[in-house]
């Protein structure tokens, strides 16, 4: 188990232990334990392929595992996103994954959808409209579709859609993806500011040396499994 | 200019008709990306029906209405229970999604038989609701029945307008067909939504086929037809725009029309296969092939 640093609360928001990850009868991800205390930013860094996403997955629902993942004290069921959303969890996937024929609107107000499944839009939005404090450029852009944004204002928009949710804890998994260098500082100034609020945030990132730039901890992980802190 | 007037009359209320079931298809695809063709069989099992329980089993004309809507609702129902979410939601991805449009089409095999069977092969009309001679206004002339045709197909095109839209879970349909993760990762429960579409498009084209029937009969084959005018009508509008597939079903139904008032209606069956043609080859995703990522 890697647990919490000294300075941080005994109480963690997101607490995983023994998660295990099968495709078939490929492991993706052995045994990993880990912590994260609130307001904590936490990277998990690590080569392609050693199962990084299938992890921030796992977590999230979106992926079968064993193993015991809690939010808050609470437990979350395997492959079952919805519980995860309602804990308080919420993953901004790999790629995206935003909805390219709807507005930008939508899908930032989509976030929030766990919530506000029964209201009208014009409600919902009442309750999301803050998260475009942390993104300003998109308030001139609300009405694009997010199929025809670039890359970067697209992963700005998969960030609001995720914070749309109010999440105690978001798993952002290789945010920078594809991305030219200007458009990742981009990106990165957007997770400087996210790792000021006090939403916990885990990263997966390829790239250590970008992850130390915003992270409190960072999480190696190696075959599978977590083998060291930084 | 009667002549006129009137095929612009019929043309309208047999293109609402069209548009219904274009939009009822348009609906179902927007969440799930792929073709309902049973569409026109739930209408076909709302006219019969409702024609035998009031002809023969002399039931209350709402009764004999309710059970109809109430038994494709429940088919529907059913279908997606044995058939749809194990094929749509057992992770086969793609494949899933192709053998789910014939699965759809076997559907309509199922009913049509099992019309067949109960039914025969006679035309059956449920009882008008809304009885008497074509209203006149000068030279026009317009069914009754046309009326509440075109008045229904406002109310179901304003309602499902104004769902997919104005409210979350309309919106959280359309993600539904944009984004299989991304509706995930929001906590979009697909199978519920899509399975509560597919339930409610069951029960609208069944009420249809109870309105409409007056005007046109149905018979055990009537289903596959109007599901390929609603594929064509739909196609139009890319599969995902009931909006569009509603215009699309109202310019097929005014095409029928004139030609079959000016020209002649034998070549009704040629405009609604060439119209086909032209969908398959500017929307080859048609078979159902286009799919969420």
């Amino acid at each position: 188990m890697v647990a919490l640093s000294d300075e941080a609360p005994v109480q963690p928001v997101l607490a995983a232990a023994d998660i295990a990850v099968w495709y078939g009868k490929f492991q993706a991800v052995e045994s990993a334990s880990f912590e994260i205390g609130p307001g904590e930013f936490v990277s998990l860094v690590g080569p392609n392929g050693h199962g990084k996403s299938s992890l921030a997955g796992a977590l999230a629902g979106v992926v079968a595992r064993k193993g015991d993942v809690r939010v808050n004290g609470r437990r979350i069921p395997s492959a079952n996103p919805i519980a995860a959303i309602r804990a308080g969890l919420v993953l901004v996937p790999e790629r995206r994954h935003l909805y390219p024929n709807m507005s930008v609107q939508d899908n930032i107000l989509l976030g929030r959808y766990s919530r506000t499944a029964k209201r009208l839009a014009r409600n919902a939005w009442a309750e999301v409209v803050g998260v475009l404090d942390l993104f300003p450029e998109l308030a001139d852009r609300l009405a694009q579709r997010a199929g025809t944004l670039s890359g970067g204002q697209q992963q700005m928009v998969a960030l609001a859609r995720g914070l749309a949710a109010q999440p105690e804890v978001l798993v952002l998994d290789e945010p920078c993806l594809g991305l030219s260098e200007s458009v990742t500082a981009r990106v990165y100034e957007a997770l400087v500011k996210l790792s000021a609020t006090d939403v916990s945030v885990l990263l997966v990132e390829e790239n250590p040396s970008r992850a130390l730039q915003v992270s409190t901890r960072v999480l190696h992980v190696n075959q599978g499994t977590i083998v060291e802190v930084a | 200019m009667s002549n006129f007037g009137n095929l612009l009359l019929a043309g309208i209320t047999s293109g609402a008709i069209y548009a219904v079931f274009a939009a009822c298809l348009a609906i179902w695809f927007r969440v799930a990306n792929v073709l309902n063709l049973a569409i026109g069989d739930f209408a076909m099992i709302g006219a019969i029906g409702t024609a035998e329980l009031d002809q023969y089993a002399h039931l209350p004309l709402v009764l004999a209405i309710l059970v109809p809507l109430v038994a494709s609702g429940l088919i529907a129902w059913g279908f997606d229970w044995l058939v749809l979410h194990p094929a749509l939601d057992s992770g086969r991805g793609h494949s899933g999604i192709v053998s789910v449009f014939f699965y759809t089409f076997a559907l309509s095999f199922v009913l049509e038989g099992a019309a067949r069977l109960l039914f025969g092969t006679d035309v059956h009309a449920a009882p008008a609701l809304w009885a008497g001679p074509a209203l006149s206004f000068g030279s026009l002339h317009v069914e009754r029945a046309g009326i509440l045709v075109l008045g229904l197909a406002v109310v179901v095109g304003g309602l499902a307008a104004g769902y997919l839209y104005f409210t979350m879970s309309g919106k959280a349909a359309t993600a539904c067909g944009e984004s299989v993760v991304g509706s995930k990762v929001v906590g979009i429960d697909a199978h519920r939504l899509r399975r509560q579409i597919f339930v409610t498009t069951a029960v609208v084209a069944a009420l249809f086929g109870v309105v409409e029937s007056p005007l046109t009969g149905f018979t055990f084959s009537s289903g596959p037809t109007i599901s390929l005018i609603g594929v064509v009508a739909a196609g139009f509008a890319g599969f995902r725009r009931p909006g569009r597939a509603v215009v699309a079903g109202l310019l097929i139904g005014l095409a029928e029309s004139f030609l079959g008032g000016y020209v002649s209606t034998s070549y009704n069956e040629i405009l609604l296969y060439t119209l086909l043609a032209v969908v398959i080859m500017i929307r080859p995703g048609v078979l159902g092939l286009a799919t969420a990522h």
